[in-house]
């Protein structure tokens, strides 16, 4: 039994975890919920003896089994930990790119934990290490043995991961948001893994994640933090059907789930003409092309793709990464220049919204600036439409407020914002030169559920003052339910299947469909 | 395969512009060989006499050609201004093929000595945790890298050469009579073209370290129950050594450049007063040959810079 009691973590005297109690029963999987930023990293992080040492515990602590690995007052005892680390307990990370060291092969990184615990010959220590990516579903191990991490698939990488820190059958297994970074058929392999070494190993496990659907699929336990603290702590059903807390509730209802019907009136003009019209669309790439002396080879990544969007709809564009959504969405807006087909578009200056707002905007700029810049643009190749600097400060205080936010956020810079804020300012920014179509590439994938919900409300209701039309690309189908009036569903360059989002939702003619339908 | 073709083409191509480059830097200063042979007191004839017998009334691209015709055959030309006797010109192949060698091996060994000595120092730097150590080493690098090198080259000679008598100044052996002996005398001159580039480096690498030590693949180490050791040398050396390396390719042709100077400084025979001469006489031929031979060694390190890196990243050779 592993314990936290009265657990609180300081960076800089600041708390961010505030007296923790949390108990890890033998064999049982318990979720740690919450938004980024509650503290849950850090509590897995102090427990796994990993937490930087700017970190202070300023109380409480940490008993694994009768041992007590860390208390308040006490300096970490480090060789204390690295007995346990990797032996007794060990953990899983979000990003198994950056989590595996880029330059040694994965084989002698997964070895270096039983040459570091066990005294077993290189032979053996190499045939432990071969079996263990055998049972985490690596096939063809020996040549993932000799791998790079590069080398290897997202989903691949995670097993890696998963053999790395289950292959001396620990007794606690943190995951970190573990299939956060991975797509979704991936990720219910990944989860389904974890359960079944859960099963056959009977390790105790602590399951991170701020996706409460997912902990719902694999946790009988669920603790729900909020700024440092647990604020409800039950069995899994428990909290699903009588939440107790405000908070928890909100948490619930902001996953978009199929069953919650879309509130928002249908807008779509579709009696009219179409805002875009695509007809017979194809994409390429040219392969090699870098080089003086390589032969280019054409590449198809997208094959003819035929769509219109009506003014006031959405239009939702689904699959795995790696599909080409988003070359066909770059194609539709002309960023793709190596096209065939046609694509007609019936208003101006369509514009996109980006993945990542943390990289897509420019930090040494205030948001003012930014919210302008697509004006300043405008104006340099359209006399006609250039305005004064008064005007457009105007038209930038009046764009921020439309998507929800203070003047006082003028002259602030990208990096003072939280993440939902800065989607705000992307989304504002693509607005605030009125464009009739929005191409939005995974607009919330790297939001939090609460905030990804405000930022989909945010979309809708512009979307009706504005008759916006949107191209909403996600590899999410719940989101995309929650959005789309429309689906399409691509795979491998071809859009297969497409339809009313009833239609794909309820009946669905393509396996592939079903099978997306299922993982999510 | 495709890829060492490939360096190969673009390493003539690269020789060919140099040379194109420093023979029209020739037309364009004033000043000729001609009046750097006779004096400004010559009469006209004899200058348009001797214009004539050095093949300089010829056109330009013409006389560019004919000197590239030469080369590509194995004739290196004459020098304008040396001659063997009154009689024979002096072939660039014999004026420079005993200075050449010093040059190169003093930018060599310091070289060596660079890699050998800033590695242990960037890894030790990285690794203390005392904040006098840490201070200590920003200070002793700081100051290392703004004394210039022939500075250096003043002290070495002084604090080595006078005070500790280590090496004779001035008493250079040739590497033809004892090889091993030519290489302690090239120590100390190495040694002060090296001292500038080592605290860079070393700094260059202890930064890089620790922006390593950040990654997430560190702290995955240490959940396997890493020791801080094994982390630093096991893990996060092998990255931190990529930048390091590419920085140590572009500070190549400043050591070559360097040891042109350094040779002033400790007498060697090396190639570095020769351009210098070279260049003032406008003894074109040497000169030429001289640049596309720098240039040659200076491609190459970065050519062998360039196969380290693969070493060293798998992702590079993987793409």
């Amino acid at each position: 039994m592993i314990r936290l009691e009265d657990l609180s973590v300081a960076f800089d005297g600041a708390e961010v975890v505030k007296n923790i109690n949390l108990e890890l029963r033998d064999g049982e999987i318990l979720g740690l919920v919450g938004e980024s930023g509650s503290g849950k990293s850090v509590t897995a992080l102090t427990l796994m003896g990993l937490v930087s040492d700017a970190a202070q515990v300023t109380s409480g602590r940490i008993l694994f089994d009768d041992v007590t690995l860390l208390e308040a007052g006490r300096p970490r005892d480090r060789s204390l930990y690295r007995g346990y680390q990797g032996n007794k307990m060990s953990m899983i990370f979000q990003e198994p790119m950056t989590s595996l060291n880029p330059t040694q092969r994965v084989g002698k990184q997964v070895d270096e934990v039983l040459r570091l615990h066990t005294g077993l010959s290189p032979e053996e220590r190499r045939k432990r290490v071969l079996e263990m990516f055998r049972a985490v579903g690596l096939r063809e191990e020996e040549k993932v043995y000799a791998s790079y991490p590069h080398q290897l698939s997202g989903g691949m990488r995670q097993r890696v991961m998963i053999a790395m820190a289950v292959i001396l059958h620990p007794r606690l297994l943190v995951a970190d948001e573990p299939t956060t970074a991975l797509d979704v058929t991936i990720q219910s392999q990944i989860i389904g893994l974890l359960r079944e070494i859960n099963e056959k190993q009977k390790n105790t496990m602590l399951f991170i994640t701020h996706d409460l659907n997912l902990a719902r699929r694999i946790c009988r336990r669920i603790a729900v933090m909020k700024d440092g603290r647990v604020v409800e702590q039950g069995d899994t059903e428990q909290i699903f059907g009588h939440p107790a807390r405000e908070y928890t509730r909100k948490l619930i209802e902001a996953v978009p789930s199929r069953i919650k019907t879309n509130k928002a009136a249908r807008m779509a003009d579709t009696a009219g003409e179409p805002a875009v019209q695509v007809r017979d669309l194809s994409v390429f790439y040219q392969d090699g092309g870098n080089s003086l002396f390589s032969r280019n080879r054409r590449r198809c990544v997208v094959e003819g793709a035929e769509f219109d969007i009506y003014p006031g709809e959405s239009v939702g564009l689904v699959g795995e990464s790696g599909c080409g959504k988003t070359s066909l969405a770059r194609a539709v807006l002309g960023m793709n220049r190596d096209i065939t087909g046609q694509v007609v578009h019936r208003t101006m200056g369509p514009q996109m919204i980006f993945q990542d707002p943390y990289s897509s905007l420019n930090p040494a700029k205030t948001v003012g600036w930014l919210l302008q810049e697509p004006l300043r643009a405008r104006g340099l190749l359209d006399r006609e439409k250039a305005m004064t600097g008064e005007e457009m400060e105007e038209a930038a205080y009046e764009m921020l407020r439309r998507v929800g936010m203070d003047d006082l956020y003028f002259h602030r810079r990208p990096s003072q914002l939280s993440g939902g804020q800065r989607q705000r300012v992307s989304i504002a920014q693509a607005l605030i030169t009125h464009p009739g179509f929005i191409v939005a590439d995974e607009p919330v994938s790297a939001l939090d559920v609460t905030i990804q919900a405000q930022i989909m409300e945010l979309m809708q209701e512009l979307q009706q003052e504005m008759k916006l039309a949107y191209l909403f690309i996600s590899h999410d189908i719940n989101v995309v339910y929650r959005m789309c009036d429309r689906i399409m569903v691509m795979r491998k360059g071809r859009i297969i299947e497409s339809g009313d989002r009833s239609e794909i939702f309820e009946d669905p003619k393509e396996e592939y469909t079903r099978q997306l339908l299922r993982d999510s | 395969m495709r890829y060492v073709v490939k360096k190969l083409i673009t390493l003539i191509m690269t020789l060919f512009l140099v040379s194109a480059a420093a023979f029209l830097a020739f037309q364009v200063i004033p000043g000729d060989v001609v009046t750097s042979i006779l004096g400004t007191e010559a009469t006209p004839e004899r200058e348009e006499q001797l214009r004539e017998e050095l093949g300089l009334n010829d056109p330009p691209v013409t006389r560019y050609l004919n000197w590239m015709g030469g080369v590509l055959r194995g004739d290196l030309g004459v020098s304008y201004r040396y001659s063997k006797n009154m009689n024979e010109m002096m072939p660039v192949t014999e004026l420079i093929g005993d200075k050449m060698p010093v040059t190169l091996w003093l930018a060599a060994l310091s070289l060596v000595l660079i890699v050998a000595l800033s590695i242990p120092l960037g890894v030790i730097w990285a690794r203390s945790k005392s904040h006098f150590l840490d201070a200590a080493f920003g200070v002793a690098t700081q100051t290392a890298m703004a004394i210039p090198s022939f500075f250096l080259g003043i002290l070495v000679t002084y604090l080595f050469g006078i005070v500790f008598r280590m090496f004779a100044p001035g008493g250079y052996v040739s590497y033809k009579e004892d090889f091993g002996a030519f290489l302690g005398y090239l120590l100390f001159p190495a040694l002060s073209l090296a001292i500038p580039k080592i605290a860079m480096t070393a700094r260059f690498l202890r930064n890089s370290m620790l922006t390593e030590l950040g990654a997430d693949y560190v702290r995955t180490a240490y959940g396997k129950g890493c020791t801080r050791r094994r982390v630093m040398y096991g893990h996060v050396l092998r990255n931190a050594l990529m930048p390091v390396v590419t920085f140590l390719g572009m500070i190549i042709a400043e050591i070559v450049a360097g040891s042109i100077v350094i040779e002033q400084v400790f007498a060697l025979p090396g190639i570095g007063r020769l351009l210098i001469s070279s260049i003032s006489n406008r003894d074109l031929p040497v000169v030429e040959i001289l640049i596309l031979y720098i240039t040659f060694v200076v491609i190459f390190v970065y050519f062998l810079v360039d196969i380290l890196y693969r070493v060293i990243d798998p992702r590079i050779s993987g793409k």
